[in-house]
């Protein structure tokens, strides 16, 4: 009988260690898992930014084979640019305007499109197409709907009579931005009408429903219940779509190169060529590094917004 | 195999093993022939000095690759391994692999081409080999004379030619009489052809602000004796008169004489020809491609019509083309500096020139190649362009130009779009000065 206590203790002790193995696997078993994502992020995207960081305080450039540390030298030298401050103001432009325009139509779009109606599936699913085309095709394409000589948009608008002369698209520094940003709604616009479809699902239907039998018209339920339950899903895409936009690079590469006059030049055709044709490493950190600033300001300006919202819906 | 006989008994089957035997060994030996002569090609490799050439893709009916072949055929003591860079429609590509291979100052590639633009960025980074050395006089004076000049950086060759390239200038021998000489004739000329309803388009150019933008500009400034930048590349040129004038001169095309249409402002190469073999165009400057196009009948309304002359130039100077082209240079840190030069030599020898004209579609750059039989033969459009390489004439020669040409591209598209000729000008000049003051 003495051997039972003695058994027992025996077993105390092993369950004991056993949990402490336990808990300890427990508590790094996470940690262990995480490191796999954890180095992929350190290698691909922390160490890329803090070695552009490190970049643009220097004046490497692969061609003369300098490389020195120059302090803030790059930073004083942009603000002095008017190159990267045209080029801020046009990117900036067209931000807002795609963003903008792509958030009413993509709107406009979902709400079509959470009706029921005979083959809504299939025109869910053709609408992204323009999304999914990619955006060199569409440049050309836009390309060729432009054309000044024989451009499908100018002999519309010309038998509508809404011009009396065919006009230079994207030859002539006054419509060039406007084109680039037509090209970037029609592909865009599909996207950010998913991602607002999305949030219209999550509407309870029986707000509305309680809104129509007190007898509120379309126009009040979208007005007063629905929009007001989609803004924050609305900020969100709207937040995504305009730090997508700030990076626009394809459209403006491959239709105008930043032309006429420097008239669609934006930050990353920009600094692309800065970079990459004049291998100035140094200056085109420092111009990527005011890419970045201006990015995370937008996003902090979205991102204490949809803070504030969210605390406003829930409290 | 001897495995296999000795578990197969039957006398029936002895037909059937013979042939086993006999089909094994011919596959056997033909899976092994690759492997056999690739072990006799590393063992002469062995013996022979290895160098690497690094070249953008160029083809035709054959290849660089296939060329570097013939090279290696033709002796046994120097072997080239072929380094591909990407074509030279993506230069910046071609550009990047290439500073990235020579800023390693490994010796590798031993001999590489570059465009004719890099060779003072090249030269200046202390990267090309000088070549003074190796290439006498009378070798030097066989080639296009602009075409060496542009080989030289500092009064040192450190390129030696491969093949040219240049502006020129297409008209329609249906719609003119004479090709004008002057760019006044040419307003005339085109002027009249538009009134008369016999072409859209006077004249058909390339303003996008694009590298062909300042191909453009060369060309008009230099043919009004206007430069960008001075010999030295250190003084600036552009908003001298001449500079002025040419470039006003460009932007008067759209807007004074209408003789371009304000579309020319977003074409590079291929949107400013295809209204030419179109039909629609009576003159256009471009490079020496549009010709094979302007003559196939599947792609062109033009067959038969079309004639390339020279550029026209202002009363005060001659006419310029823009040189285009690849050409060839050596290592500075190369090991094998015999082999190297060697290989060079052949390269840019009349019989490769030709071989590469004939086989390639590169026109040579020296003009005794021209002149011979069989390129007349297989290439007879180019041996007319003889008289328009003449007159080719180099881009700012200086080791920045990348940065130059970004500047210049975007102060002349402003000019050619807003009008505000001296300012943009001015400003560019600044600009430029900035880069290249010492």
């Amino acid at each position: 009988m003495t051997t039972l206590p003695s058994v027992g203790r025996l077993a105390d002790s092993r369950r004991s260690k056993r949990l402490t193995q336990r808990s300890r696997a427990e508590r790094w078993a996470p940690l262990l898992f995480l490191l796999p994502a954890a180095f992929t992020l350190l290698t691909v995207s922390v160490y890329p930014v803090i070695d552009g960081l490190r970049l643009s305080l220097r004046n490497t450039m692969l061609s003369t084979q300098e490389d020195a540390f120059v302090g803030l030298s790059n930073y004083v030298r942009l603000t002095a640019d008017p190159d990267f401050w045209s080029a801020w103001r046009h990117t900036m432009l067209f931000t807002a305007a795609s963003t903008l325009l792509e958030t009413v139509l993509g709107m406009a779009m979902a709400i079509v499109l959470y009706e029921t109606f005979k083959g809504r599936g299939w025109v869910r699913a053709a609408m992204l197409v323009p999304w999914a085309i990619p955006t060199v095709v569409t440049s050309k394409m836009f390309g060729w709907l432009f054309d000044g000589q024989h451009g499908v948009v100018n002999w519309l608008l010309m038998q509508t009579g809404l011009i009396d002369g065919y006009v230079n698209w994207y030859g002539d520094s006054q419509t060039a931005l406007l084109t680039i940003i037509i090209a970037d709604v029609w592909k865009t616009t599909p996207f950010m009408a998913l991602l607002l479809l999305a949030g219209l699902q999550t509407v309870p239907h029986s707000l509305v429903e309680a809104a129509r039998i007190d007898g509120a018209g379309p126009w009040q339920c979208f007005w007063s219940i629905r929009l007001p339950l989609l803004f924050t899903t609305l900020l969100i895409a709207g937040m995504f779509r305009a730090l997508d936009a700030f990076r626009i690079f394809d459209l403006v590469y491959v239709l105008t190169g930043g032309g006429p006059a420097d008239s669609t030049e934006v930050l990353s055709t920009l600094s692309y060529k800065v970079l990459f044709s004049g291998l100035d490493f140094g200056y085109g950190s420092a111009l990527s590094a005011a890419m970045f600033i201006t990015e995370a300001l937008i996003a902090l300006g979205f991102g204490l917004f949809i803070v504030r919202r969210m605390r406003r819906d829930n409290g | 195999m001897t495995d296999h006989d000795d578990h197969v008994g039957k006398p029936a089957s002895v037909g059937r093993r013979q042939f086993l035997k006999v089909a094994g060994i011919t596959t056997g030996g033909v899976l092994a022939a690759p492997a056999i002569l690739k072990l006799t090609s590393v063992a002469s490799a062995a013996d022979r000095t290895n160098i690497t050439f690094a070249s953008a893709k160029f083809f035709g009916k054959r290849t660089v690759a296939e060329m570097v072949d013939v090279f290696n055929q033709s002796q046994s003591r120097i072997l080239v391994r072929y380094d591909e860079l990407p074509p030279p429609s993506s230069s910046t590509e071609v550009h990047q692999g290439l500073v990235q291979r020579l800023a390693k100052k490994d010796g590798s590639p031993d001999v590489f081409t570059q465009d004719v633009v890099w060779i003072a960025e090249f030269a200046g980074a202390g990267w090309a080999l000088p070549l003074d050395e190796y290439v006498t006089a009378n070798e030097a004076a066989a080639y296009f004379p602009g075409v060496l000049a542009a080989c030289k950086w500092q009064g040192k060759l450190t390129a030696l030619p491969w093949y040219v390239d240049s502006g020129m200038l297409y008209y329609r021998k249906d719609l003119v009489s004479k090709a004008p000489e002057t760019w006044e004739e040419l307003v005339a000329a085109a002027t009249d052809i538009m009134k008369a309803g016999k072409a859209k388009i006077g004249f058909s150019w390339q303003a996008k602000q694009a590298e062909v933008l300042i191909c453009d500009l060369v060309e008009f400034v230099t043919s009004n004796g206007g430069s960008i930048l001075g010999d030295d590349g250190k003084t600036v040129h552009i908003a001298d008169d001449a500079a002025v004038e040419a470039v006003q001169f460009m932007y008067d095309t759209i807007e004074k004489y209408k003789i371009s249409p304000p579309d020319v402002r977003s074409w590079d190469e291929e949107p400013s020809r295809t209204p030419f073999t179109g039909g629609d165009v009576a003159f256009l400057r471009n490079w020496s491609y549009v010709y094979p196009i302007c003559q196939d009948a599947k792609a062109s309304s033009v067959v038969d019509k079309v004639g390339v002359v020279p550029l026209p130039h202002f009363a005060k100077g001659k006419s310029a083309a823009c040189l285009g082209g690849y050409q060839y240079g050596v290592n500075a840190s190369t090991k094998n500096r015999d082999a190297s030069v060697e290989f060079l030599k052949w390269l840019s020898s009349p019989e490769t020139q030709l071989l590469f004209a004939t086989e390639l579609g590169l026109a040579p750059s020296r003009p005794a190649v021209f002149d011979s039989a069989e390129l007349g033969k297989a290439q007879p459009f180019m041996q007319t362009l003889k008289p328009v390489f003449v007159g080719a004439t180099a881009r700012p020669v200086t080791p920045k130009y990348s940065q130059v040409s970004l500047a210049l591209q975007s102060a002349v598209s402003k000019a050619v779009t807003n009008g505000n000729v001296a300012d943009a000008l001015k400003e560019a000049k600044a600009k430029l000065e900035g880069i290249v003051g010492a």
